[in-house]
């Protein structure tokens, strides 16, 4: 469980506030999204996950550890997995093998060891197949599996993805996305910071974050059931979503909760058909 | 993108051998290239070559290697045959006045020869083996000086971010110099008033990139639970009967070129 209670965060010498209290709970095996409006303080908030960034008041606990103490903070990173936005300011080998080691190397891992989580990060993000190549000749989508490779390398309890499909094409974020679904699947805590509110639809909980504070939180269902709400911070839904939202809002009862659009246009057709009848 | 001079995958002996024996191969054969009288260095000079043709480094790589050296490797050349000093007939250039002698020439020749043949032991080194495994070694080689506690964990991490960064650094000059050329196309003109602003302008434009990439890197080192000190490694380094045959067969080696040395230098 992490657990953040009231924090604040505030760059110096900037002066600006990027956190302004933020108090919530993310429980083991969650599948999180995180969204909101460009500096909202979704990468401040998941920096304080892996205590990269320590609060300036109120705690941050990862599975009771506080991240302030700097005692814990090798057991927080490497329960607390960060995939940054962009993988070439994360990935540090020259090789696709020398960069999974580096997680597993910084906990001294005996060599052996390191091998077995080289081959498991890589079959478990399905690039086994890539494992001797050279950094520079890999595509984007490539680099960010690498990338999550990394992390899992050192089995977090949680991974943290900032953004993980942005500027990918829709066949290499499919492939990330099944990816994250498989870790969740597997017992993975997933923080995903997303702009996508289709990709937010498919996870079990949405906390948008507004002005550094928790704007809303909850099902994804719930959340954008709140459109007007939503609209007013700047955030616009996925169209079917706004649809089925406002025909809601017109007393027309259609489920939206599967998001599949033959599903909802079965739902109109009946409703249609009854109305005729 | 590829660079010449990168490591090439490969399933050569050279390829196979253990890290520590190529280093200490390649570092000791370039000491004992300049050492050793220059007739014989053009000996040495040419077995490194076979070396590098049957570790799969063909000529075409040597030469796309060798190209952005060309006007220093021509300088090279350039000074020792003009400004050797020699009795031996000497020529003197028409216009330029600079003297030509045959001894000059047979010096440019081997000094020349000499420079190159450093350059394709470094080829034969950082193309045959992974720079995973060139770190490992280097790591190996300095672990007496942690005694001196010299961070020599924290010195291979540096090695292998330079490495790293090196095609990372290269690519955000490029992006910034085609961002540049797609806005205004360089109105500056070709003067030399409008290359220096050019090149001033860039040069602040990839710095500001490079720190920022540099502080992103290190945030995400940190993330990965990297701290300064001690680190283990997924490079295993066993010295095998090939790896001593080889430490045996190079010894020789030396030991020969020591002697024709001794008798012929």
């Amino acid at each position: 469980m992490i657990v953040l209670d009231d924090v604040h965060y505030r760059y110096e010498p900037e002066g600006i506030d990027a956190l302004r209290g933020i108090s919530l709970r993310i429980g083991e095996g969650e599948h999180l999204a995180l969204i909101g409006p460009n500096g909202c303080g979704k990468t401040t908030l998941i920096r304080h996950l892996n205590a990269l960034l320590l609060p300036a008041s109120g705690t941050v606990m990862v599975d009771g550890l506080d991240t302030r103490d700097r005692n814990h903070h090798a057991h927080i990173r490497s329960g607390v997995g960060m995939v940054f936005q962009n993988p070439d300011n994360q990935i540090v080998g020259m090789t696709v093998e020398e960069d999974v080691a580096f997680g597993p190397e910084n906990l001294r891992l005996p060599t052996a060891e390191i091998k077995n989580r080289i081959a498991e990060a890589l079959a478990r993000t399905g690039i086994a197949d890539l494992e001797g190549r050279n950094i520079e000749n890999l595509s984007g989508g490539e680099k960010r599996l690498v990338a999550i490779a990394g992390v899992l390398a050192m089995r977090p309890r949680y991974i943290a993805l900032d953004e993980p499909t942005a500027f990918l094409d829709p066949e290499a974020a499919g492939r990330i996305l099944k990816i994250i679904d498989k870790l969740h699947a597997e017992g993975v805590g997933i923080i995903h910071i997303t702009h996508n509110m289709a990709e937010a639809a498919l996870t079990q909980r949405v906390v948008v974050l507004h002005e550094g504070r928790v704007y809303l939180d909850g099902k994804p269902d719930d959340v954008f059931e709140k459109v007007q709400a939503l609209e007013a911070i700047g955030l616009r839904l996925p169209p079917l979503r706004a649809l089925t939202a406002r025909l809601r809002e017109a007393g027309i009862a259609v489920r939206s909760d599967t998001g599949d659009p033959e599903e909802i246009a079965e739902q109109l057709i009946a409703l249609i058909r009854q109305k005729g009848d | 993108m590829y660079h010449a001079g990168s490591y090439a995958f490969g399933r050569s002996f050279i390829h196979r051998l253990d890290p520590r024996v190529k280093l200490a191969a390649v570092v000791g054969l370039s000491v004992l290239l300049l050492w050793i009288a220059e007739p014989l260095s053009f000996l040495l000079g040419a077995a490194l070559l076979a070396l590098a043709l049957l570790g799969g480094i063909n000529l075409k790589t040597i030469a796309e290697a060798v190209r952005p050296l060309l006007v220093f490797i021509v300088l090279i050349f350039a000074v020792h045959l003009f400004f050797h000093e020699s009795d031996d007939a000497v020529i003197r250039l028409p216009y330029l006045g600079l003297p030509f002698s045959v001894s000059g020439a047979q010096k440019a020749c081997f000094v020349t020869w000499r420079f190159f043949s450093l350059l394709v032991a470094a080829l034969l080194l950082t193309m045959t083996t992974r720079p995973s495994h060139l770190i490992a070694a280097v790591r190996w080689f300095l672990q007496p000086l942690k005694k001196l506690r010299l961070p020599v964990d924290d010195i291979a991490v540096l090695l292998a971010l330079a490495l790293r960064l090196m095609p990372v650094l290269l690519g955000e000059k490029e992006r910034t110099e085609l961002a540049r050329k797609a806005r205004c196309g360089h109105p500056e003109g070709k003067s030399f008033a409008g290359r220096l602003k050019i090149f001033l302008s860039l040069a602040h434009s990839v710095l500001l990139g490079v720190l920022r990439r540099a502080d992103e890197l290190a945030a995400a080192m940190e993330a990965r639970n990297y701290r300064r000190g001690g680190r283990s490694s997924f490079v295993e380094m066993n010295m095998r009967l090939s790896d001593r045959m080889a430490v045996i067969i190079l010894f020789t080696a030396a030991l020969f070129f020591l002697a024709l040395n001794s008798r012929f230098g």
